[in-house]
């Protein structure tokens, strides 16, 4: 008939190697450990909010240690008991202890929340402790994942427990990371806009600086409170 | 209360800029909440202006034609089969590329044992692999066959004949041209190629036309020699039949002054 069918031929087998997992250290325990509701030395004083515990940058847990594969934080936010729960018994049900391991990158939760009892007025003083949360910044690493698998084989799972924490996460991997970590570089390059944020705030043109907050010079546009602005250069 | 939100900031060192007299402070909620706190018009406006620009080339890239990413051939295996190909083509005086269609399994060992006894193998090329062997050596004309499926038929002898024999009884194979002592033959040729004698035959018919001359030469040279030695024999003949009766001998000496 009128146009040749494409004939399917079979060509010449390209035999790929298996990935070589020779530089894996495993710990002693494959599964994620489990995490104390309080603290072992429960804390006597009530500590003030802080909230700048969650708004910036993360300077800790940034960079993979141990696993090839962890969940990065975009977003700040506290992580609680049923949080760390939910992260263990997912994770430690999908992966394989035999030939994967998983470790935590954030600690147990150390940091008191107070509430004062339901229906009251203001005043009468701080609440007492109510339980205790892990602060965690935009850019941390949350857990890891690590050993003999393939990303294809973890992403099912870590984007489940992603989805579930209180914060925007995605799962990563040592390449993955790398990678948005050079696209980010590159945006700042070649921005064809003139007019930066952080060009605008170091010289307080038309004394925007009254808008903003001291923290603006150092967070340069991309965070707004607690949120993390991807699109943003 | 008021004085204190309205109290000017400390100096602090700058590289450009001056520090503002007012900052609005103690203003709605805290600086870091759990919902989307609301900016103010003028860093809205800021955002809004200081926003990413993605660079735009002077020719859009779908308009350029696109990288061919050259896939790397140092596959080993590709090497040797490239390698096994050359060797063939360098040993083995006849070349007969076919046209294989799926056939049965066992159609195949058989055809290949028949093909065996007058000592012609059956191999299966990639076209992905003869091809650049091809067309970088003297065979260049045999691009066009490797298209679709291929098998070649290579012997060190030249026996068309018994191929062509094996191959009428296979529907599946079919000959589309033979390589014979580096002489590309089509599938007429081969024919042509298989009807002639064998090569001792057209040897010994080529040594008998081009001795024809020279033997229709030496014939003429000797027959007058031929001719007197006959005579002689007639007459010996002759002498001896009449012995009986009266001797003879001066009518030979005269024979001999004569000539």
């Amino acid at each position: 008939g009128p146009g040749g069918v494409a004939v399917p031929r079979a060509g010449l087998k390209k035999y790929v190697l298996p990935p070589d997992y020779s530089g894996i250290t495993f710990p002693e325990r494959m599964k994620l450990k489990f995490m104390d509701k309080v603290p072992a030395v429960p804390k006597v004083r009530r500590e003030p909010r802080q909230l700048r515990d969650i708004r910036g940058p993360s300077q800790q847990a940034t960079d993979f240690t141990q696993g090839q594969y962890g969940i990065l934080a975009l977003g700040g936010g506290y992580l609680h008991w049923g949080h760390f729960e939910m992260i263990r018994l997912t994770i430690g049900r999908s992966m394989d202890p035999k030939n994967m391991f998983a470790i935590w990158r954030v600690p147990a939760p150390y940091k008191p929340v107070t509430r004062k009892s339901l229906g009251h007025r203001m005043g009468g003083g701080k609440g007492p402790i109510d339980h205790y949360v892990t602060a965690v910044k935009s850019g941390r690493l949350v857990v890891e994942v690590g050993g003999r698998c393939e990303f294809g084989e973890v992403k099912p799972f870590l984007t489940q427990v992603a989805r579930k924490l209180p914060f925007p996460a995605i799962p990563v991997s040592r390449d993955s990371l790398q990678q948005m970590r050079q696209e980010e570089e590159e945006k700042r390059l070649n921005n064809q806009n003139p007019w930066t944020f952080e060009r605008v705030v170091t010289a307080n043109m038309l004394g925007m600086r009254k808008y903003l907050s001291p923290y603006d010079l150092r967070l340069k546009g991309r965070y707004w409170g607690k949120f993390f602005l991807k699109h943003r250069v | 209360a008021l004085s204190a939100s309205r109290c000017a900031l400390a100096t602090v060192p700058l590289s450009a800029g001056w520090l503002p007299a007012l900052q609005l402070v103690r203003r709605g909620s805290k600086a870091v909440t759990r919902h989307w706190k609301a900016m103010h018009f003028q860093r809205q406006k800021l955002m809004a202006v200081t926003e990413y620009l993605a660079p735009r080339p002077a020719i859009p890239p779908r308009c350029l034609a696109p990288r061919k990413e050259a896939s790397e051939e140092d596959n080993g295996y590709a090497r040797l089969l490239r390698r096994q190909v050359e060797e063939v083509f360098q040993d083995n005086r006849m070349i007969a590329v076919c046209q294989y269609n799926s056939m049965p399994d066992e159609d195949v060992v058989l055809m290949r044992r028949y093909l065996r006894k007058h000592n012609i193998e059956v191999k299966f090329v990639l076209n992905e692999i003869v091809r650049p062997v091809l067309s970088q050596s003297k065979y260049k004309n045999l691009l066009p066959l490797f298209v679709a499926r291929n098998i070649l038929l290579v012997s060190p002898e030249t026996k068309a004949k018994e191929m062509l024999r094996v191959l009428k009884r296979v529907p599946q194979v079919n000959l589309l041209a033979a390589c014979i002592d580096d002489t590309i033959l089509s599938k007429q040729g081969v024919e042509n190629f298989a009807k002639l004698p064998p090569l001792e035959a057209a040897q010994g018919q080529t040594v008998g036309a081009l001795a024809l001359l020279p033997s229709q030469t030496s014939s003429l040279l000797q027959c007058g020699s031929a001719h007197l030695t006959a005579l002689l024999d007639q007459h010996i003949r002759q002498l001896q039949a009449g012995e009986t009766g009266s001797p003879a001998e001066p009518t030979p000496a005269q024979g001999l002054g004569a000539h």
